[in-house]
């Protein structure tokens, strides 16, 4: 994996050396992930495998480079080779049909392509399968898990609760690393979290033009990953990038998808392996997928004489976390925002957390009649991706957001 | 000036003819076999022959089906839901339901008023209940695909499969014989099984059917006995046409003959 992100960076900043007067927006996205997986791999870091809404910010404060699991499964999806390492998990016990991602990790780790890592810090949100996996990997690496309970409302005893649980968080990194907390470094992050969020904030705005600047690829798995970055310069940098991209193309009157014709919303994750249904989408229907559901900014800036307060409001206001109604206000606003014509929720195979609220998506949804197309795949398991199913689904769609289409731009 | 509606799919490959303003001209279902460039040309030839007349006669072809793409002489590429919605609407107009079962998969497709597609459902995962599922259960059985669908009549409805993956719910079949169930018990239980699965697709894009019109297509509506266990379910008649199989190219040949008077 190491040689793998290596060879990744080495040929992204030769394109972005190539040409240097572009914003090299996705690039520069991309050569970052590079950069963490090297980090990650190369033995050199101090490495923590989390769950995914660890407070990736303050973990950087501490000097330890963070990653959520599932960035290992996305990662090995990407790369084609995913399914000798959930053929390892499934030989080892875990349930074929429990979450690709999961069982990718567990099968990675099984086969020792995970580094040993110093921490392991879990969080109960979004997904009870992502804390069973990394339970799994404590137990793997001989290590002691620090599970972040993240409470469901949105409550100041909530906030308290899981605040004290981030206090509780450092001591139990400073014990394990002997690493003291730097209060000015720590604030320090908070101001660059803070500055990402503004630019992101400005970015998603962006995206909302008619037609947008944003295409089927230049913002996938943008929010999620972006976390991973927050409160470091690189965060900012990203963010500034795309910014200055999207500005660009709408001063321009450029669009993501030429001729942008039908704008739409995914739901959930993206497909993480080579597929052609995005390219299918653009070229032969010009539709746009102008944004995810997994890209917003849902917290407010960060105090940061008080980060820990703050950064709990954060975790608990994810729309992923508590009762469903908060997904689907959620799902509804960036409806109305982003002018949506359809919706494609994606069902990956084994996530209790995303297909369960399927038919109250859906049902939403079609209160502002929104059509919604439901995708049953699993995101990281090639073995299992039926294209001519999902194809036919797709094009149906397609046909009939072309005959029905309601124009919410205008 | 001729149209024609190519359907594709993994059973088989249907084909029909339209003229300028009239109805079917001719229409064709050959199976697809391995080889579908084969089955098409077979399909096409023989409604060239019944109609007399040649290819070059075809002012546009639309194709449909899963190998809608793979079909070399069409102007476009239709999904199945669009052309059997359209090919059931030419002939029901007011359905607003419809169901189709094909080969290797099943959808529920609601209708507007005008006609339209307004959403859609497909089965997850697995094909459980398709032609391919029926034709696995018809060996199990060792009767003809055909016979197959009148086989439930006299059943009293007891016996139920407890599993509708293919690979079960055949060994369960062979284990009924083996117990001596009677075959129509065992027949009518598969129906219920399979009509039971469609309702809860239907269910996605209508939650309550009462008072609407439903309609059937695909090869397994020629199935009796489906089609009564599916109108039992619904508590209504389904509207099935005398060939189901070719209301996907039906659909076709339309959308073909729309498309040349629109000039696209």
């Amino acid at each position: 994996m190491l040689r793998y992100f290596e060879r990744l960076a080495s040929r992204l900043e030769a394109k972005i050396t190539k040409t240097p007067d572009m914003p090299n927006a996705r690039r520069k996205f991309a050569l970052e992930i590079a950069k963490l997986g090297i980090r990650l791999y190369s033995g050199k870091h101090r490495v923590a495998w989390c769950g995914v809404v660890a407070p990736f910010d303050m973990l950087s404060a501490m000097n330890v480079t963070s990653c959520f699991v599932e960035f290992v499964g996305a990662m090995l999806a990407a790369t084609g080779a995913v399914g000798t390492f959930l053929e390892e998990s499934e030989h080892g016990g875990f349930a074929a049909d429990t979450c690709g991602f999961h069982r990718a990790v567990i099968g990675a780790a099984m086969k020792g392509l995970m580094p040993l890592p110093d921490l392991m810090i879990a969080t109960t949100c979004p997904c009870t399968g992502g804390l069973a996996a990394m339970e799994n990997l404590g137990r793997m690496f001989g290590k002691e898990l620090f599970v972040l309970d993240v409470p469901t409302s949105d409550t100041p005893e909530s906030v308290h609760y899981l605040a004290n649980q981030y206090r509780d968080m450092f001591r139990f990194i400073s014990s394990r690393t002997g690493e003291t907390l730097d209060e000015d470094k720590l604030r320090e992050a908070m101001v660059k979290s803070n500055r990402a969020r503004e630019l992101m904030v400005e970015v998603y705005q962006l995206a909302q033009n008619v037609p947008s600047p944003a295409s089927g690829q230049s913002l996938a798995n943008f929010g999620i990953v972006m976390a991973l970055f927050l409160g470091t310069d690189a965060g900012i940098e990203i963010a500034q990038a795309y910014k200055d991209e999207f500005e660009l193309m709408v001063q321009n009157g450029q669009s993501g998808v030429p001729a942008e014709k039908i704008r739409l919303l995914w739901l959930q994750n993206r497909i993480q392996f080579k597929n052609p249904l995005i390219k299918m989408l653009e070229q032969e229907y010009q539709a746009s997928i102008v944004i995810d559901e997994l890209n917003d900014i849902t917290w407010e800036a960060i105090d940061p004489t008080d980060p820990f307060t703050g950064i709990a409001k954060r975790t608990i206001t994810n729309p992923l976390n508590g009762e469903i109604n908060q997904r689907l206000d959620h799902v509804r606003r960036l409806s109305k925002a982003y002018k949506i014509d359809g919706a494609v929720n994606l069902c990956h195979w084994g996530c209790r957390q995303g297909t369960g609220a399927r038919g109250l998506i859906q049902a939403g949804l079609k209160e502002l009649e929104i059509p919604v197309v439901n995708l049953e795949v699993d995101c990281v398991d090639t073995r299992n991706f039926a294209e001519g199913q999902l194809r036919t689904r797709l094009e149906a769609f397609m046909e009939m957001l072309g005959t029905n289409q309601s124009l919410r731009r205008t | 000036m001729y149209y024609l509606g190519v359907d594709l799919g993994s059973l088989s490959c249907d084909a029909v003819l339209l003229g300028g303003d009239e109805g079917i001209l001719a229409s064709s279902v050959v199976p697809t076999g391995a080889r579908n460039q084969e089955a098409v040309a077979r399909a096409i030839d023989e409604l060239l022959k019944a109609a007399s007349i040649t290819e070059d006669q075809i002012r546009a072809t639309v194709s449909t089906g899963y190998g809608r793409d793979r079909v070399e002489q069409r102007l476009a590429a239709v999904t199945e839901i669009t052309c059997h919605a359209r090919g059931i609407r030419s002939l029901f107009g007011g359905t607003e339901v419809l169901i189709d079962i094909g080969g290797q998969d099943s959808k529920a497709v609601r209708l507007d008023t005008d006609g339209q597609v307004s959403d859609f459902a497909m089965n997850d995962k697995c094909a459980a209940g398709t032609g391919r599922f029926l034709e696995a259960m018809a060996r199990a059985l060792q009767v003809d695909i055909e016979e197959l669908s009148d086989l439930d009549i006299g059943a009293s409805g007891g016996v139920t499969l407890s599993s509708m993956c293919t690979v079960f719910a055949e060994s369960e079949v062979v284990s009924l014989i083996a117990d001596g169930v009677a075959v129509n018990e065992i027949v009518s239980g598969l129906n219920r099984a399979i009509a039971s699965r469609i309702v809860a697709l239907v269910r996605r894009i209508a939650p309550a059917t009462d008072g609407l019109s439903i309609a059937m297509s695909g090869g397994v509506a020629h199935n009796h006995g489906v089609v009564r266990a599916l109108s039992q379910a619904f508590g209504t008649t389904l509207l099935v046409p005398p060939r189901p199989d070719t209301v996907g190219a039906l659909g076709a040949a339309l959308i073909a003959r729309e498309k040349d008077n629109r000039g696209d």
